[in-house]
């Protein structure tokens, strides 16, 4: 270990030119902010592709865009929002830059791998961005055959091998992740002294590992129907499409949980923080994470109650998917009670936690619960309410934690603080929008509007109108997080290593932390939430 | 405006709305709990000059076990009652009459047990059941009718199944049938219509469109 970083501190003599600073870098906190940059870029596209697809939906006839665009359009969201944003954002920058710092190691088990985890990721995203050029894959992000298969141009060509690259670069990840874990703790951190985050990170990794080889069968076994002439979802000469919709879903259900788990890590570290309390339940928040790893991969057939399986072989995935919601309520009630009796600061990244979170994430649990019932889903699979359910998971959960994360280290990764103001602003118009977005969507779907379509019965104006007004407020919040963090990075207030009072070992450096992490590997003989003892002379930040 | 669950046609989608309004009341209840308790206790809680400090709690173990074991009974029981309603759907009905729907790029086409071809018309007699076989000629569909509260995917080299009894107090009215699966270009204009006849007036029908043309299709 000690070879690992001295090499580095030799090189840190003279200035580094770019290309040594950061393409060549094997840093893990510099391969993390690379992955947060990237990934909020991607933010940026993918949610430009929303707004079209919104704004198209203005009008009930579609006639802003041809119907082919439009298909264009909700596919690249998708694929862009999911490969290229928020799993490379929770895994890969918040994962990257955390997991070291947090068990206290001087980098990742294996920083080459690392490294090449990042540029595969890249290359994905540059091959997602060429498509828009060559031809854009129009088949949903779930590119079911046969359609995926007749559908014309390169497209979903492009889409084949950005999702390969994005997944080796997941599964290097994870095996980098879970060797780290195990290997590379500081003396003293046993398992049940890892901070939570670290915890999430384990369990996603395992999800990763175990998952994506599906995905990988799924995407090859489709390119080669399209090119070489194969047959594994040609029914006429024996091929069937469900097989491509099995091997899909094995690895998309975990992916849920691969976006959600270590969003479900950041909230269990912010919350006790601001409430100064230790979080209430540790045990049972980790373990809870274990159980969500194991169900997750019980609970696949879910996605095709009415793809031509019999309704009975649904039921034993109904009753996973029920009770894969135990775990996930566990969580919810053991950060309600890490609240209880705390002494709660309403900064950004708390706001974005507790209210933000929690209070639109919960809509998305119990929106799942009823279409897991397979005579709800009869109804209700394919239409504008599980639009509504996955936005409420995968926006008003895994995004809202992103963006809390995003403001808690934000002074440790840059040194600086965000301005305050502006994080409000943008918090308030994050939780507004959202509702107005994606609640709307519930009523569109009870009543049968069925989802991606570029034009719609003129009944639906009405609720499509409101969500589109609600995406336009998410598109102005999201702005103006973007102008916060990178004004705030270049000539935001200079703090000190621990503004918030935090316990993690990440705290424990400076911000930002050295290259080396550690001057010495520090001992640990608690988990680090403690109870806080006198109140602290200065709550937010001190400047240096 | 449709903002709800649409017109119940049958005996069925009344029992589904019946399951659908149980869970959304228990879901609506945690749902009220959760943010009741969150918005409480960000007020109650929150950080004055007298509460700097919270408390030193690390876990109570009879609380862990009472919202696991809670929300595990509460979930089983709300799948138990599920599956009644799934077994409900699919028990195969006496004597039915078949319609053979297949699925095209991009119209929805019905076979009659008399012969009789259609394309994007769809009539069912009021009272009696009617059991779908369902199948798709290219790409994969979603054959549903909101009304019922029923869908299942036309899928290429596959027969998919189930069947509806209209009640007889809808005779006369149409009902939207839209593909809900994603099949391309022409996926949002691919609408069927279903028409709900009382029986007598169905087999005029049908035998009508036999004379008129004996085998072939009839346009929407």
């Amino acid at each position: 270990m000690e070879a690992v970083w001295q090499a580095p501190q030799q090189a840190a003599a003279r200035e580094r030119s770019f290309l040594r600073e950061w393409v060549l870098t094997v840093d893990h906190k510099k391969i993390g902010i690379m992955y947060g940059v990237t990934g909020l870029f991607f933010f940026l596209v993918g949610g430009l592709f929303a707004l079209l697809v919104r704004t198209q939906l203005l009008n009930p006839a579609g006639t802003l865009f041809s119907s082919q665009q439009f298909n264009e359009f909700f596919t690249m969201h998708a694929t862009v929002m999911i490969f290229a944003v928020i799993i490379p954002v929770l895994t890969g920058a918040f994962g990257n830059y955390l997991v070291p710092l947090q068990i206290g190691a001087r980098d990742m088990a294996f920083p080459r791998m690392n490294a090449l985890s990042y540029w595969l990721y890249l290359a994905s995203g540059i091959i997602l961005l060429l498509s828009m050029v060559f031809g854009m894959p129009d088949a949903g992000w779930t590119a079911y055959p046969p359609y995926s298969l007749q559908s014309p141009g390169p497209g979903i060509d492009f889409w084949v091998t950005a999702v390969h690259l994005a997944g080796l670069s997941s599964i290097l990840g994870s095996i980098n992740f879970i060797v780290t874990i195990f290997k590379m703790r500081a003396p003293g951190m046993t398992f049940h002294r890892m901070p939570l985050f670290t915890w999430s990170m384990l369990v996603t990794a395992f999800m990763q590992l175990f998952g994506t080889p599906a995905l990988a069968g799924a995407v090859t076994t489709l390119l080669l129907d399209r090119h070489f002439g194969t047959v594994f979802y040609n029914s006429s000469a024996g091929g069937d499409p469900m097989l491509y919709q099995h091997l899909f879903w094995f690895y998309s259900h975990p992916a849920v949980y691969i976006m959600i788990l270590p969003a479900f890590g950041i909230i269990s570290e912010v919350l006790p923080v601001f409430s100064r309390k230790p979080i209430f339940g540790y045990h049972a928040i980790a373990y809870s994470s274990v159980g969500i790893g194991f169900l997750g991969f019980f609970v696949w057939a879910h996605h095709m109650f009415v793809a031509g399986m019999s309704l009975q072989a649904g039921i034993p995935f109904m009753i996973t998917s029920l009770i894969i919601a135990v775990p996930t309520s566990v969580k919810i009630f053991n950060w309600l009670a890490t609240m209880w009796r705390g002494a709660v600061e309403y900064t950004v990244p708390m706001m974005f936690a507790s209210l933000g979170f929690i209070g639109s994430f919960i809509i998305g649990g119990f929106s799942g619960l009823i279409v897991a019932s397979v005579p709800l889903d009869m109804h209700l699979h394919d239409t504008y309410f599980i639009v509504a359910h996955i936005h409420y998971v995968l926006f008003g959960g895994a995004v809202m934690c992103i963006m809390a994360g995003l403001h808690f280290w934000f002074p440790k990764v840059t040194g600086r603080m965000f301005n305050n103001r502006l994080g409000y602003w943008s918090f308030w118009l994050y939780f507004i929008g959202t509702q107005v977005t994606f609640f709307p969507m519930h009523f569109m779907g009870l009543a049968g509007m069925p989802r991606r379509i570029a034009s719609y019965p003129a009944e639906f104006q009405l609720w499509n109108v409101v969500a589109t007004i609600g995406a336009y407020i998410l598109g102005l919040g999201t702005i103006l997080i973007m102008i916060n963090l990178v004004w705030s990075a270049v000539y935001g207030p200079r703090v000190s290593s621990n503004p918030w009072g935090a316990r993690t070992l990440e705290w424990t450096v400076s911000s930002p932390p050295p290259e080396h992490n550690f001057d010495d590997i520090p001992v640990v003989t608690e988990n680090p939430y403690q109870p806080y003892g006198e109140p602290e002379p200065q709550p937010g930040f001190a400047p240096v | 405006m449709h903002w709800w669950l649409p017109v119940e046609l049958t005996q069925m989608a009344h029992k589904v709305d019946t399951l659908f309004y149980v869970m959304l009341f228990v879901v609506t209840f945690f749902f009220l709990l959760v943010e009741v308790l969150l918005i409480t206790f960000l007020i109650r809680y929150r950080r004055t000059r007298t509460n700097q400090v919270g408390a030193p709690v690390h876990g109570n173990n009879v609380l862990e076990t009472i919202w696991t074991l809670v929300p595990t009974l509460i979930l089983v029981f709300l799948g138990v009652y599920s599956v009644r309603y799934v077994y409900a759907l699919q028990t195969p009905v006496a004597t039915p009459n078949v319609i053979h729907v297949i699925g095209h790029e991009w119209y929805w086409e019905f076979r009659y047990p008399n012969g009789v071809v259609t394309q994007n018309d769809l009539r069912v007699p009021a009272g009696q059941p009617v059991l779908f076989d369902i199948t798709s000629g290219d790409v994969v569909h979603g054959f549903y009718i909101p009304a019922v509260r029923i869908q299942q995917d036309a899928v290429p080299g596959r027969l998919t199944q189930f069947w509806v009894t209209a009640d007889a107090k809808d005779v006369g009215r149409r009902f939207e049938v839209p593909c809900d699966q994603f099949c391309g270009a022409g996926h949002p204009k691919m609408i069927a219509w279903m028409t709900v006849m009382s029986p007598a007036d169905y087999q005029a029908w049908l035998n009508q469109q036999k004379e008129k043309s004996p085998g072939a299709s009839s346009g929407s």
